[in-house]
């Protein structure tokens, strides 16, 4: 039998096709490669199951040390979530602005000049890149600690977030009407004004409205490491033992990212 | 003008208004070169032709005097532009005549998206005489439209054309309805004018000359 024969006949009795061999043996190195990788990544994170047995003791005893609730945290807990709340509509609203300023020049169909669209890209790319923990690392340090270095880092962060969902929901739009206006005569920013901007108006207010319920969730862990709000207190509880504050604290979360979330979920069903 | 699929019919008129750039030669629309013209000077231009288009391109949430009003856009300053309501009265009032002019009066206040086919091309049409162009172009106006509609819409244009001294150049797929409707037939060929001539005077087998050998 010649070779090309016996490969005919290997190839018929499986279901692999010719050359298969070199592939599986790529494969079978590819699969090495990966479980080396997860076994790393279990030993880095000094992932054990006796951890994981003792954590679920302490979490059990840390349970029954948090009840009852501590009352006496309520208002303070409230005035927090409040502060919370405002922070993340406060860095939602400046990235709004700031995203709506660079979506003119960040989408392609619509950008004036290529070399905008480059740089308003940049910036969407590298603060989007930046995670909003970094950010306001960087801001506690430039106008210190306090709710408003928070503002400052979820807006820089949201910027590109928002911007770049924002383009290309242009990026996505009927450009029809903007042929038709631009035909008319009208300039470009009378273009974005009244046939861009109606176009895809809900779709903004949709994206913005679950950006902030995602900002609310962001400011909360931003505010452990100094920006204040419920997270610092929550934070703060849990450092000191103080369990049953804790309690009242989460509770009251729950409820801020149950009506941030119930709320906008609203608007936007009802906008789109 | 009448041409097969692909002869340059919708580029010629995308070109006279520059929303396709043309690879070569000079684009004089109503006296104006608008080759190389930028800004101020090409809105300017622009103004001069209507464009009627294939798709009716509506704005779609706003309404059907808002969208015929659009059409003026371009002799608007900017502080006037920013919103519809602060578009000067007479505007108002200019959109509403011409849209009762198309004989959609009733439906000023409808939105776009919810207005007909033929009633929607007919909004487009009121924005053409909004603009108060000296020239309208129409790219195969009644393509997506039930004969009924197509009918009206080509009565209204050629009633426009002769009532307000408009000049009109309707792109067509129909022969018949050229013949019935224009002035003058132009019949293109890869780019090329091949006639341009009134109806009585243009016979069948010109007229399909254009579309032999044509892939359609």
């Amino acid at each position: 039998m010649s070779e090309t024969a016996a490969e005919a006949g290997l190839a018929r009795r499986s279901f692999a096709r010719p050359r298969a061999l070199r592939r599986s043996a790529l494969g079978l190195a590819g699969a090495a490669a990966g479980a080396a990788l997860f076994v790393h990544a279990w030993q880095d994170t000094d992932a054990s199951l006796t951890s994981l047995f003792h954590g679920f003791h302490n979490t059990v005893n840390l349970l029954g040390r948090a009840v009852p609730p501590d009352g006496s945290v309520f208002t303070d807990s409230i005035r927090a979530s409040i502060l919370t709340f405002d922070t993340a509509l406060l860095g939602t609203a400046v990235a709004l602005v700031l995203s709506l300023l660079l979506v003119p020049l960040a989408a392609r169909n619509i950008t004036p000049h290529r070399l905008a669209y480059e740089a308003a890209r940049l910036v969407i790319g590298v603060t989007r890149a930046i995670p909003d923990f970094v950010f306001a690392l960087i801001f506690l340090v430039a106008v210190g600690l306090g709710p408003f270095s928070v503002v400052l880092a979820i807006a820089a962060h949201s910027v590109g977030v928002i911007g770049k969902l924002f383009a290309e929901a242009v990026e996505d739009m009927d450009m029809g009407p903007v042929d038709a206006l631009r035909a008319a005569g009208a300039s470009r920013l009378q273009v974005f004004l009244h046939a861009v901007l109606p176009g895809i108006a809900a779709t903004f207010t949709g994206l913005a409205l679950y950006r902030l319920d995602t900002n609310v969730r962001s400011v909360l862990y931003l505010g452990a490491i100094g920006g204040g709000g419920l997270g610092f207190l929550l934070y703060n509880s849990l450092q000191l033992f103080q369990y049953q504050q804790a309690t009242t604290e989460l509770a009251v979360l729950l409820v801020l990212l149950l009506v941030v979330e119930r709320v906008s979920l609203m608007i936007r069903q009802r906008i789109v | 003008m009448l041409g097969a699929n692909g002869s340059g019919k919708s580029t010629l008129l995308r070109c006279a208004v520059r929303l396709l750039e043309p690879d070569a030669g000079s684009v004089v629309l109503c006296g104006a070169e608008l080759v190389g013209a930028h800004g101020r000077e090409l809105r300017e231009a622009r103004r001069k032709a209507a464009m009627v288009f294939q798709q009716v391109l509506l704005v779609r949430r706003r309404s059907a005097v808002q969208n015929v009003a659009f059409g003026a856009l371009g002799e608007l300053p900017l502080r006037r532009s920013l919103s519809t309501r602060l578009f000067p009265a007479e505007l108002a009032e200019r959109a509403h005549a011409s849209l009762a002019r198309v004989g959609l009066a009733d439906a000023a206040w409808k939105r776009a998206d919810t207005l007909s086919g033929g009633q929607a091309q007919r909004v487009a049409i009121a924005r053409a005489l909004c603009q108060r162009a000296e020239l309208v172009l129409a790219d195969e106006p009644v393509a997506s439209l039930d004969p009924h509609a197509a009918e009206e819409v080509l009565v209204l244009l050629g009633e426009i054309a002769r009532v307000e001294g408009l000049a009109t150049l309707v792109v067509l797929h129909q022969p018949e309805l050229a013949f019935r409707y224009a002035d003058r037939v132009i019949g293109i060929v890869s780019g090329e004018i091949v006639f341009d001539a009134p109806p009585a005077s243009l016979d069948e087998q010109r007229v399909a000359a254009l579309y032999e050998g044509a892939e359609t």
